[in-house]
């Protein structure tokens, strides 16, 4: 096994539920490269809501929540309210952080919480056997779509960057040394850093959207068909082109919830000392 | 020039995806004959004098079975 492996995974846990050839194991393996090379292992907190991606998180031997679907965000925000010296995570698939989790995201996103969000995007409801999500390309057939998806997908990163966060950032499995690095500037960024992570699916999205089963076929179509992009302003010109706009987004800096708690008690502090009510 | 030594694939995790022989630009691996004890069929190392050590299968390997062990330096191979 690999080192890492041996080091931060629960091995009573192992062998990975995830399929064959699933994107998912090199999220965790990237992650877990991130974590070592910062040696931040002791402050870690990870949650997780349901789906295939969050099983990434039960795997890794940290302080573990697995929660309601689509919750893992406000669980995040509950662990981090309580003890702020904590690094917390939330691994979420597309349909739990976007479909039933996407109050929660924009609501994160806008008090720019200090935490990390993983969206591993696989473009369908994976677990539960390939239903239409809300990141389902127009014209994809799933298994609830079977004339074509007429929906128009949402755009996880432009929703976050809308909503607040002041850290985007979207890579593909098939680009994991780059993954390590916005894992890496994410856990080190003060403020709501939000990765998407496009992510092969061989079982669902492969056999029954893209045509073909097999991982090589998968991680050979997310080569294909993303794009790396400098300037976030051209990723207009890809998306025309039918494809996926890769590249870190946005990093920004703004005043942070937590610290912004504390000055607030702060404040209440001192007002009360001078005996007035506010 | 960096050589492998050797390249372990984990028989109790290997799911067979064969997604390091895709990503090796050497053509190290080929399909073997040996099933892993979750009955895939587990790919072999079978040009490791191509090895060259640069990682690709090792950060690709969806299940973290596999470990590339580089050459020491001064070590000759056999």
């Amino acid at each position: 096994m690999n080192p890492l492996g041996e080091k931060y995974l629960r091995k009573d846990f192992l062998p990975f539920v995830f399929c064959p050839g699933c994107g998912d194991g090199m999220i965790v393996q990237a992650f877990l490269q991130a974590v070592d090379d910062l040696g931040i292992r002791d402050d870690l907190a990870l949650t997780a809501g349901i789906g295939c991606s969050s099983w990434i998180a039960v795997y890794i031997h940290a302080d573990v929540l697995k929660v309601l679907h689509g919750r893992a965000i406000p669980a995040a925000i509950g662990l981090k309210a309580t003890n702020p010296s904590r690094k917390v995570v939330t691994f979420t698939g597309d349909g739990d952080c976007l479909a039933i989790g996407g109050n929660h995201l924009l609501h994160a996103a806008r008090r720019n919480i200090d935490m990390t969000v993983v969206v591993v995007n696989n473009q369908l409801y994976a677990m539960t056997g390939g239903q239409v999500a809300p990141s389902t390309k127009v014209g994809s057939k799933t298994q609830t779509t079977p004339y074509g998806n007429i929906e128009k997908p949402l755009d996880g990163c432009k929703v976050a960057i809308a909503a607040g966060a002041t850290m985007v950032s979207r890579w593909s499995t098939a680009q994991p040394r780059q993954l390590i690095r916005a894992f890496k500037k994410a856990l080190n960024h003060k403020g709501f850093a939000f990765i998407e992570v496009m992510s092969q699916c061989p079982v669902q999205t492969g056999r029954y959207m893209l045509g073909s089963g097999s991982p090589q076929f998968n991680f050979q179509w997310l080569k294909d068909n993303c794009v790396i992009i400098d300037d976030p302003s051209k990723s207009g010109e890809v998306e025309a082109q039918g494809k996926i706009p890769l590249g870190d987004f946005l990093q920004v800096e703004k005043p942070e919830f937590m610290e912004e708690v504390q000055r607030m008690n702060q404040r209440v502090k001192e007002a009360q000392a001078k005996g007035g009510d506010r | 020039m960096k050589a492998a030594a050797r390249i372990d694939i984990d028989r109790k995790y290997c799911k067979g995806c064969m997604l390091c022989q895709y990503v090796c630009q050497f053509e190290v691996f080929e399909p073997g004959q040996e099933r892993s004890l979750l009955d895939y069929l587990m790919p072999r190392p079978a040009k490791l004098e191509n090895c060259r050590v640069c990682g690709l299968c090792e950060t690709h390997c969806p299940d973290m079975a596999l470990t590339v062990i580089a050459e020491e330096k001064g070590e000759k191979k056999q």
